[in-house]
């Protein structure tokens, strides 16, 4: 249905529905795995500062209790080396020198005192100096020459100076990394996977409702007597086709119902008129003097009338029940209307009309051809019996893309102002009219079983104009040569 | 002319018998298809008249079992139905034909005489026609008459084609409109009549013997004699 967007998959409700739900599948699941990665480094965390301020501790104590000797340094260094392999979380060390810890002694303002760690310490001093807080809860810093932070705990001895030891948070880091790097990547694949599950299923579910809508949409346009796919499912669409089914058997029984009451009616009514006019007619076949046949003959016309009445009338109410049986077939417009015009013209010449039509060329509709015929008729017959000598009736026939066009108009009298909506209402017609007021009705529900609409209106000009719109046979689309022709004679 | 009369309502079947007897036919009558299967079984009918509201069964099965059972002559459907369904569309090809209830006796009368003659094969003449002295040209499309050719339009050729053709027998409004026209619609104007004065302007000039009869209330009728 969608068929003339660029790509029908992107304007389609599967592809909406798949969006939709995989865009809060992969919100979902990234909060998740937020709040999971801030626990993971939370803990982390906590338990480098635990053995900071375990190994803090430790190495002030060993400081205090040494003697400020010559042996002093190396006793320190000895014990920071043997505390710094026992770093947690630790991966591996890159070589020799083991720069993921750092330790160090210093006064508040004098020189570097004691360094065990990568490089010469400066830096680091420098760095916890320009920190200025002093505070007894581990903490985060930054040290020019070294891509990651150290974290660092520090004691204060009774000396004055300070020990620090810190602890590089590479190792932490790097876990996390891995963590989200590991996590974004089955994170897409799912986010994928689930993409195109939701969309491959809602697809094969929406083509089900789909074929239930175009065999519904087909049945609606010609029988009734099919059915749409149920597919012996037991879910919410596999009931959606089981009702339409439900729904259809009930509009078909009441339409074979409208059927059986209007064939039985007919019936009911035809058989003692053509009894009536059989006896009639033998009545009138015998010597009958002619004042005595007049009555007989009138007696039969009353009886014609009566019939084509009860006839027209029955085809209205089934056609405004939307129950007219109609056989299509391919009809071409342009040839019916001539050979209609070529049966009516001898006729309205004969009463001083003129007749011309104007069509460009073959018009192909489906539909039924024998409506059709009484359609023009009536229209025709209308014209003949309501206009006054030496009028013109002009018939147009065009077609557009999707709809053939009919109008009929005439420069007469118009129709009578005070019908005007109901125009095409059973029994309405104009005051004058000696018709059984069925006639417009009739083209009417005809036209409107088949698609198509009337609309009639009286000419700025002067005179009636009837326009009837006509669905094409969109399934080959006649040529359309524009040529004018006229047929007045 | 040997006919068989299908038909349930009693009342119909009399004045249908009795018209028909007047006409000329052998008549037998059945009320309904058992009946009239037995009729059929026993003796060959030319034309068959079968009403389809059957009280036992429906008048196409009927036809279509007696057409299984060799009955090969032409049938003339009733209905009391207002639209002809398919079936009978279906039917009507096989050179059968249906009338709508209430019908005319002379539509009846007029329609078994072109049944019968349909089903008598062309033994015409396929090039040329003549009928008193008037005389159709197929081939060139021209009428004659009396040896003087009479300026027809088309139309005009066709109808009297058809005239010729059921010269001598009752040709009715309707039969006109459905052979000639191709059209069942029953207009409540005098279309069709106005295409026979027309006709009959240019074939019945004065001087000459009015061939085309009007028969008022029923139709129209060639002379042929």
């Amino acid at each position: 249905m969608s068929s003339k967007t660029a790509n029908p998959v992107m304007h389609s409700a599967a592809w909406r529905i798949s969006l939709w739900a995989t865009l809060a599948f992969a919100i979902g699941t990234m909060l998740v795995f937020t709040m999971l990665h801030r626990f993971v480094a939370n803990d982390i965390q906590r338990r480098s500062d635990a053995w900071l301020s375990g190994e803090v501790e430790v190495l002030g104590d060993v400081a205090v209790r040494t003697p400020k000797d010559r042996l002093y340094g190396r006793v320190v260094r000895e014990v920071a080396e043997l505390a710094s392999k026992e770093v947690p979380n630790k991966l591996r060390s890159n070589g020799n020198e083991n720069d993921s810890v750092f330790f160090l002694q210093a006064e508040d303002d004098g020189p570097l005192k004691l360094w065990v760690g990568a490089g010469d310490g400066t830096q680091n001093l420098a760095a916890i100096r320009a920190r200025k807080v002093v505070s007894d809860v581990p903490y985060d810093l930054k040290v020019n020459g070294f891509k990651h932070p150290f974290r660092v705990a520090s004691v204060r001895l009774e000396d004055g100076s300070h020990i620090y030891l810190g602890l590089s948070e590479r190792d932490e880091l790097r876990v996390l990394r891995n963590m989200r790097e590991r996590f974004l990547g089955i994170w897409l694949l799912i986010v994928l996977f689930g993409f195109s599950i939701v969309f491959y299923a809602t697809r094969r579910m929406l083509n089900y409702v789909r074929e239930i809508t175009e065999a519904a949409s087909r049945i609606g346009q010609s029988d009734l007597s099919s059915r749409v796919p149920t597919n012996n499912r037991n879910d919410e669409v596999g009931h959606l086709a089981l009702t339409l089914n439900h729904m259809l058997d009930r509009i078909e029984s009441s339409m074979h119902q409208l059927h059986t009451i209007t064939d039985s009616l007919a019936h009911d009514l035809r058989s003692p008129l053509t009894a009536i006019r059989g006896k009639l007619e033998i009545a009138l076949s015998g010597d009958v003097k002619v004042e005595h046949g007049e009555p007989i003959v009138s007696a039969i016309d009353e009886l014609d009338r009566l019939t084509e009445f009860l006839n027209t009338s029955l085809d209205v109410a089934e056609a405004k029940a939307d129950a007219l049986r109609i056989s299509r077939t391919e009809v071409d417009l342009d040839e019916l209307v001539r050979v209609m015009i070529g049966l009516y013209e001898p006729c309205m010449s004969e009463k001083g009309l003129r007749v011309q039509l104007r069509s460009a060329g073959s018009v192909k509709v489906l539909a039924d051809e024998a409506l059709l015929h009484r359609v023009i008729a009536n229209l025709l017959d209308n014209e003949l019996k309501h206009l006054p000598a030496s009028c013109t009736v002009s018939l147009q026939l065009r077609a557009s893309e999707e709809v053939a066009t009919l109008i009929v108009e005439d420069d007469g009298p118009g129709f009578d102002v005070e019908i005007g909506r109901q125009m095409f209402e059973q029994r309405v017609k104009g005051r004058d009219s000696k018709g059984h007021g069925l006639g417009l009705a009739f083209v009417e529900a005809v036209v409107r079983a088949h698609g198509g609409s009337v609309t009639a209106s009286n000419r700025p000009e002067g005179g009636a104009q009837l326009s009837i719109t006509w669905p094409l046979d969109t399934r080959e689309n006649a040529e359309a040569p524009h040529s004018l022709t006229l047929v007045n004679r | 002319m040997q006919l068989l009369l299908v038909e349930d309502e009693l009342e119909i079947q009399g004045f249908l018998k009795q018209s028909l007897t007047d006409a000329g036919y052998e008549v037998d009558a059945a009320k309904d298809g058992r009946t009239a299967v037995q009729f059929a079984a026993g003796k060959k009918y030319d034309v068959l008249v079968v009403d389809l509201g059957l009280p036992d069964q429906d008048g196409i099965d009927l036809i279509l079992q007696l057409r299984r059972s060799g009955v090969s002559s032409p049938v003339l459907i009733l209905s009391a139905r207002r639209s002809v369904d398919d079936r009978v569309k279906g039917l009507e090809q096989g050179g059968d034909d249906y009338l709508t209830k209430p019908f005319a006796l002379a539509e009846l009368l007029a329609r078994l005489r072109s049944l019968l003659r349909r089903n008598l094969a062309a033994s015409e003449d396929a090039t040329r026609l003549r009928v008193l002295d008037l005389e159709l040209d197929f081939i060139r499309r021209r009428a004659s008459r009396g040896g003087e050719v009479l300026n027809l339009s088309p139309q005009e050729f066709v109808l009297l084609e058809y005239l010729c053709r059921h010269a001598g027998r009752v040709v009715t409004r309707s039969m006109l409109l459905a052979e000639v026209w191709g059209m069942r619609i029953q207009p409540d104007t005098n279309v069709v009549d106005v295409h026979i004065y027309r006709l009959r302007g240019k074939v019945d000039t004065e001087g000459r013997e009015p061939l085309i009869k009007t028969l008022r209330g029923i139709g129209y009728v060639l002379k042929d004699r």
